[in-house]
């Protein structure tokens, strides 16, 4: 238990003068701003967005559409050869929806799904909804 | 219809102005219907609901796992502080301690989070009072923690970092090099930006002697947390009712017996700089070991199955925040509900800003810190 | 031989009244343009100072450095559709963005700029009495400002204006007894105080030095008049608003930003003109405009950074401010100018 210290009086106008010194200071400092298209900061190891999907190693067991909190994952058939997915069934992403807070990837029994560093996926489009072949594509392939 | 007419005064003469859901200074969407005299404040109305998601429901509706998120959205300023708070709860129904080396992350990353929620109320309450650049300043910093928070979870905000039964992703070497470079760095830039605050007179003037808040009616309202130590009451969940391993760290509880707008002010400084000494003790003292329960592991997320009822109390940066937990032995809580300390501050707002003018309306309403993620839910 | 003869020698060839009617014609246009560059000026240069200061970069991204941003963002202002309130008193409302705009014209037009009264001034104002002219003609501004309050029918509005007129009251004395002083003092060595130029040319040291208390009267009753932070309680942002504009959007809402940046400008030569000595310095008949402009420049870096790093101040304070400390502070400047002038002569 510590009683804050009270700070010291400034008389007026010369208080005034002093706050404008402090904040005059930083004209000498180098900006923060990064020019963002031009200069692109570092992403972390862990930095996560866009989720992508391995379609080899989905064996279709919908833990992903089941812990999702907001319902963007939802089960679509897919016709494919996989022995490991009987089912035939990919998990699509509303990106729309989507919080990205990697419950899917975290409980994926295969690491099948898992969120890459991939950020920039604006672009004109009509869907959110990413079928599991669009999660298994790059970004820029997924362009219609 | 629309009412093109200005409105009368009524019979006492005072006119009303309708303050928000969209105005400047009301930090997101509080409504506050104003009775004015002249610039004096006659009577407040806080209107609150603009920002209701339900998420008190949709967390009945979800496993448990997935109510991390709700709650990263509830105090989106201070999300790791409402993910401690919901896990206190739901770890102590399921019966899934976390193991100590979690339990020591999550008072880093907590006290962390922390120091960025004050920042960003320091910023906002320069604003308030029409000082445009120490926002400028606090936000750089907060950004610094928001970078480690994106080194450790990957995410800035919305973290959704800890799990039942630990945390989603171990600290490395790297990470805690960042977290003591920060903690070197960042008391010298918090001086600076307290001291662009408290050397300016007019700051003092504007703040000084206003918005007194007497212990007493604090306690009677349930005002807690920054509130209620700047207002003389040496209470404090981290000591009180110790949780998570704070009961072995050495830190001070800063207290004011000022009760004003400026007691507050100083109370949240000094909280940032006992929050950089827990994390330096935190960051040093974490142990070797797993960083999640076995019982809790991946794909077990949403078999947990929990029975019984808890209350859970944690402090959060805007005070006492506590969640109560029903289970009914199902994959999904039967009744969750949360006590939100925002809430609980605003209603004290009518109180303090009475016979108050317009100016102090803002000032005061600054100080209660309001995130209205939490005051809605 | 002041700029409008010589335009009117320009011309001589139409025939006298022609070429007078012409040179008056062309002498407004270039004072307008000479109020709409140096606001462009003001504004560019109050982005990049406020971003440096706030460690950001600024405008960089139309133009060259972001220079061409103003004329992107008024150009903005003037596609916008301007909407007009419902229960709005219409002629008012609609006057009043240029009451504001004709009064910042007008100030700008009876300055001298240096001792020939450069192209920005009006050569039809120049008078004996051009002091009395301009403080009537700053005036001018605050009307519009309550006229705008009033007349849009709002709440946030009506506050704003009535914090405005509280406002004005309280500064506007003691900045006229801090001018007393000053045309007290330069009475004793010019026959007509009065006029402008008289009243610069007669310091030879700056007025502001014997007069240190007026000049932190006039100044701080100047930031005041420009309603710069901390004295914008007229149209404190996260109190009410924006005040007094609340309801104004587009070019209107352009004109009064017009006004505030132009009247701390404004506010800034005054200063300057009257306490710092002006355009006068060696070769002032040359190089006066650059000296007048170099140390108003310097005023509005100072104001700005006033605005960037101070809180408003509660109207109420203001108003004591103004009353008991800014009036006894200007009549002990009254009583100091007196004993200097009659003792030592300045």
């Amino acid at each position: 238990m510590i009683e804050v210290k009270e700070p010291k009086k400034e008389l007026p106008l010369i208080g005034t003068m002093k706050a404008m010194l402090v904040v005059a200071k930083h004209l000498f400092q180098k900006p923060v701003t990064v020019q963002y298209p031009e200069q692109k900061r570092e992403l972390p190891d862990r930095f996560r967005y866009r989720i992508f999907l391995s379609l080899d190693d989905c064996v279709g067991c919908t833990l992903c559409e089941q812990v999702c909190p907001n319902l963007s994952i939802h089960m679509q058939k897919v016709d494919r050869e996989n022995p490991r997915n009987k089912r035939k069934i990919y998990p699509d992403v509303n990106f729309g929806t989507c919080t990205v807070c990697r419950n899917c990837e975290e409980i994926c029994p295969t690491d099948a799904i898992y969120l890459t560093h991939v950020f920039e996926t604006a672009r004109t489009r009509n869907s959110f909804t990413y079928s599991p072949e669009e999660l298994s594509l790059p970004e820029e392939e997924v362009v219609k | 219809m629309v009412n093109t007419q200005i409105s009368k005064p009524d019979d006492n003469g005072w006119v009303e102005l309708n303050m928000g859901p969209q105005h400047p200074s009301t930090h997101g969407v509080l409504r506050l219907k104003v009775k004015l005299d002249g610039e004096i404040v006659k009577e407040i109305e806080p209107v609150i609901g603009y920002l209701h998601r339900n998420a008190e429901k949709i967390c009945e509706l979800d496993y448990y796992c997935d109510s991390l998120i709700y709650f990263d959205r509830m105090d989106y300023v201070g999300a790791m502080n409402m993910e401690v708070g919901y896990l206190e709860a739901a770890e102590k129904l399921l019966g899934i301690p976390p193991p100590e080396r979690a339990q020591w992350i999550r008072v880093v990353m907590a006290e962390l989070n922390r120091i960025a929620a004050h920042l960003v109320w320091a910023g906002a309450y320069g604003l308030d009072l029409g000082m445009l650049t120490p926002f400028f300043y606090c936000f750089v910093e907060r950004e610094k923690v928001l970078r480690i928070f994106t080194e450790v979870c990957g995410s800035r905000q919305e973290t959704n970092y800890m799990s039942i039964g630990g945390v989603y992703q171990d600290f490395n070497d790297k990470i805690i090099h960042d977290i003591l470079e920060f903690t070197e760095q960042f008391p010298k830039k918090l001086e600076d930006i307290f001291s662009s605050f408290v050397k300016n007179d007019i700051f003092i003037a504007r703040t000084k002697g206003i918005g007194i808040l007497e212990p007493e009616v604090a306690l009677d309202y349930g005002v807690t947390g920054p509130m209620l130590r700047a207002s003389g009451v040496e209470y404090d969940v981290r000591k009180a009712e110790p949780y998570l391993v704070y009961d072995k760290i050495n830190f001070d509880i800063p207290v004011s017996y000022r009760k004003d707008n400026l007691a507050r002010f100083l109370v949240r400084f000094e909280e940032m700089r006992q929050s950089i000494k827990i994390i330096n003790q935190a960051v040093k003292k974490i142990p070797d070991g797993p960083y999640f329960n076995p019982k809790a592991k991946k794909s077990l997320m949403i078999r947990l199955r929990g029975e019984g009822e808890v209350y859970a109390r944690t402090e959060s940066s805007k005070g006492e925040f506590s969640v109560y937990l029903v289970g009914d032995g199902g994959v999904k809580p039967y009744r969750l509900r949360v006590r939100s300390p925002s809430l609980k501050n605003l209603s004290i707002l009518p109180y303090l800003a009475k016979d108050t003018m317009i100016a102090d309306l803002v000032a005061i309403s600054g100080t209660l810190d309001l995130v209205f993620g939490e005051v809605d839910r | 031989m002041n700029v409008l003869t010589r335009l009117a020698d320009f011309f001589a060839a139409l025939g006298h009244y022609p070429a007078y009617v012409l040179a008056y014609l062309f002498e407004t246009l270039f004072m307008i343009v000479f109020v709409m560059v140096s606001f462009i000026v003001m504004i560019y240069l109050f982005r990049k100072y406020m971003a440096r200061l706030q460690l950001r970069i600024g405008p960089n991204r139309v133009g060259k450095f972001g220079t061409l941003q103003l004329m992107a963002d008024a150009l903005k202002l003037v596609g916008k559709e301007s909407i007009l309130p419902a229960g709005r008193d219409d002629l008012p409302f609609r006057i009043a963005p240029l009451i504001v705009f004709i009064g910042l014209i007008m100030g700008f037009a009876l300055l001298p700029y240096g001792p020939l009264y450069y192209i920005g001034s009006l050569t039809v104002t120049h008078s004996d009495v051009s002091l009395l002219l301009l403080f009537a003609a700053l005036a001018i501004m605050p009307i519009g400002e309550i006229l705008a309050g009033v007349s849009s029918k709002n709440k946030y509005a009506i506050v704003g204006a009535l914090r405005g007129v509280a406002k004005d009251v309280s500064f506007e004395v003691p900045m006229m007894i801090s001018v007393l002083a000053l045309v007290m003092m330069a009475s004793a060595r010019t026959a007509n105080p009065l006029n402008l130029t008289n009243l610069v040319e007669v310091q030879f040291i700056p007025y502001g030095i014997p007069q240190i208390i007026g000049l932190g009267v006039f100044f701080i009753a100047m930031v005041a008049r420009a309603s710069f932070s901390p004295f914008d309680m007229g149209e404190s942002d996260s109190e009410l608003v924006t005040g007094h504009t609340t309801e104004y959007t587009g070019m209107r809402f352009g004109l009064f930003y017009i006004g505030l940046f132009g009247s701390i400008f404004l506010s800034s030569l005054i200063v300057s003109l009257l306490y710092l000595g002006g355009y006068n310095g060696p070769y002032s008949s040359y190089l006066g405009f650059i000296y007048l402009l170099i140390k108003a420049l310097i005023l509005v870096l100072v104001s700005f950074t006033i605005w960037l790093s101070v809180p408003r101040i509660r109207i109420d304070r203001f108003v004591n401010m103004g009353w008991k400390y800014l009036l006894p502070a200007s009549i002990i400047n009254l009583i100091i100018a007196g004993i200097i002038t009659l003792g030592v002569g300045i």
